[in-house]
């Protein structure tokens, strides 16, 4: 059953209903690093009677590690979004199609949306108001419109959710089962957290500052089911370049991203990125609600891993700033190659530990590794672009490997790792593709 | 047909033994969302003013597989979250289906009947473990 692999498409418009489509792979055996190339062009709205066509998509991989490029869900429509492939609709979970990893802004609606909990706000901007409040002199109560009027930043910044990729890890571990798309590029504006602190004054006494999401769920209080909050240490670097966010690539944040705001953590896992966010609390004692005392930890090893015998006794941190990764989009595994025809290899690599340095490539099971051109520098915290040509030599099979360095010295690695969070993936990637040989002599 | 796809997937049995859940499906009534295939370019009835409701977002949930105990999954394990949560993990052995149930009551305050939980960890464990995928 999880060989097969349909693409969904929920058309809503109109009530226009559901389709599911077969994906345009010619077999139900996907290659051995397959891909997932998002419709080329909108899909066209679906008759009326339009049929299920081949059922459902497929549920679910495992035991062994998710063999696609994405999670296997349908593609969904939401508000505001182009069709993106659908994790869960309550709470909502999308992914972003691998085609959009060639370019350094990910688009705000095919951008990856992850909530825990399945009500978002009413928003009133005519009552809402942003409070600051806890260990400081002056507590804040500010208006959309105050907010507005303080100065304002702008970082372009990775939003990448801790377990990005979980449908990698050997053995699978529970949550969601999210592919290699569950982070994006955008340009955040907003508002400094620091600013807005040290305009409230923040007492010598505090630890951390907590940010409350107006989100809920319908567990019952007290409970992580019930409410979404994080925090994080007033020392040490997180703060410095944290913006509560009120755009996103220059428009309003639309509400499946957080509306009215929501915090932008550069280099910091999406855990902390908190949206709809309605209280600040300035905080004397560190944090030990569930999101922050329960979830969202790492083993307190050297890259956050661990092995399933010691997964329960090993000591735990809450997770933080991201390793270097990379993504390649381009080819995929539906990409017709041609011995002696230049392919170019395009991706993005980014980390939340200093600014990319260095993208390789390697076609020949890493005996060789060859330097990548690198896109703009947007900063970094942002995507960085690379691109490469190569020309395949012969027909046959060939695996391209993709690397990334940072600034602080750290490179993608195939070393093991697991938790059983099915946090922090870093993993080098791989593309298996197929070339064909052109016929007749050269 | 369309219809009634949509609003199949939304209805959301909410358990008769959980006084103390809030209710949790989702507004049963389909709307239309602004897409690309069907983008609004004229609104309706158009709001002015300070209000930005929630969105009211598809609803989507492939079906639990047939079997003993469905029901009570179906009831108890939709409240705070669809039941994908469930469908989309892959093969989990029962001790693993077990620690789930037991995290959704302890850490979640899933309201959840001490004589409940074992049908539930059989279904999960027969329909979601490694014998079925
Ligand atoms: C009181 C609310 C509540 C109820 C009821 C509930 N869950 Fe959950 N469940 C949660 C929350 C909250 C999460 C985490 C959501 C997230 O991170 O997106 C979760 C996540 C999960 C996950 C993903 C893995 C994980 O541990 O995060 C599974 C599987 C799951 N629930 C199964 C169940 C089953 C089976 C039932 C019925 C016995 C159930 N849930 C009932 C609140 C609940």
């Amino acid at each position: 059953m999880e060989r097969r692999r349909f693409v969904g498409i929920l058309g809503l418009g109109g009530l226009a209903g559901a389709v599911l489509m077969r994906r345009s792979a010619a077999s139900d055996t996907p290659p051995a690093t397959p891909s997932d190339t998002p419709p080329a062009a909108p899909p066209a709205a679906p008759p009326e009677s339009a049929t299920v066509l081949g059922g459902e998509p497929p549920a679910f991989t495992g035991p062994g590690p998710n063999l696609w490029w994405s999670s296997v869900g349908p593609y969904v429509a939401h508000p505001q979004k182009l069709p993106l492939i659908q994790l869960t609709d309550r709470p909502v979970q999308l992914e972003t199609p691998r085609a959009y990893f060639a370019q350094a802004i990910t688009p705000t609606a095919a951008f990856f949306v992850r909530w825990h909990l399945p009500n978002l706000p009413d928003v009133d901007l005519a009552s809402y108001r942003l409070r600051v409040q806890g260990a400081v002199e002056h507590p804040l109560t500010l208006s959309m419109a105050e907010v507005l009027a303080l100065p304002a930043m702008e970082v372009t910044a990775v939003n990448q959710c801790s377990g990005n990729s979980r449908s990698r890890f050997q053995p699978r571990v529970a949550g969601g089962q999210w592919g290699n798309g569950a982070c994006g590029c955008a340009t955040w504006r907003g508002v400094s957290l620091r600013a807005l602190l040290e305009r409230a004054g923040v007492r010598p006494t505090a630890v951390q500052v907590q940010l409350h999401g107006m989100d809920t769920g319908n567990g019952p209080e007290g409970k992580g089911s019930h409410a979404y909050a994080k925090s994080l240490d007033l020392a040490g670097d997180a703060l410095d370049h944290a913006v509560l966010a009120y755009a996103m690539n220059g428009e309003p944040l639309p509400a499946l991203h957080g509306f009215p705001l929501r915090l932008v953590v550069p280099g910091y896992f999406s855990t902390y990125w908190v949206k709809a966010v309605g209280a600040i609390d300035v905080l004397e004692q560190p944090d030990d609600g569930f999101w922050m005392k329960t979830a969202y930890r790492l083993p307190d090893t050297p890259n956050g891993g661990t092995t399933p015998a010691e997964a329960a006794t090993v000591a735990t941190k809450p997770i933080g700033t991201m390793p270097v990764r990379s993504l390649l989009a381009n080819p995929d595994g539906q990409t017709k190659l041609l011995a002696g025809c230049p392919v170019t290899l395009r991706g993005v690599a980014f980390s939340g530990r200093g600014a990319i340095t260095r993208v390789q490539w390697s076609v020949d099971e890493g005996a060789t590794w060859n330097t990548a051109a690198l896109g703009a520098d947007l900063g970094p915290f942002a995507f960085r672009t690379f691109e490469a040509s190569w020309t395949p030599p012969h027909g046959g099979t060939f695996v391209i490997a993709i690397r990334a360095h940072d600034a602080s010295g750290a490179e993608q690695t195939d070393d093991p790792l697991w938790n059983g969070g099915g946090y922090g993936w870093n993993r080098i990637e791989r593309q298996t593709v197929v070339v064909a040989d052109a016929g007749g002599a050269a | 047909m369309i219809l009634a796809l949509l609003i199949a997937c939304a209805q959301t049995p909410t358990p008769a033994a959980s006084p103390a859940a809030p209710a949790a499906a989702p507004a049963a009534t389909p709307v239309a969302i602004a897409d690309p295939v069907g983008v609004p370019q004229v609104l309706a009835a158009p709001v002015a003013g300070t209000a930005f409701p929630a969105p009211a977002t598809p609803l989507h949930t492939p079906p639990l597989a047939e079997g003993d105990g469905k029901d009570k999954v179906a009831a108890y394990c939709s409240v705070c979250h669809a039941t994908t949560y469930i469908t989309m993990q892959p093969p989990l052995p029962p001790e693993k289906w077990k620690a789930e149930v037991e995290k959704m009551v302890n850490a979640y305050g899933a309201q959840v009947p001490e004589a409940e939980r074992a049908p539930i960890i059989a279904y999960l464990s027969a329909h979601y473990g490694p014998d079925r995928r």
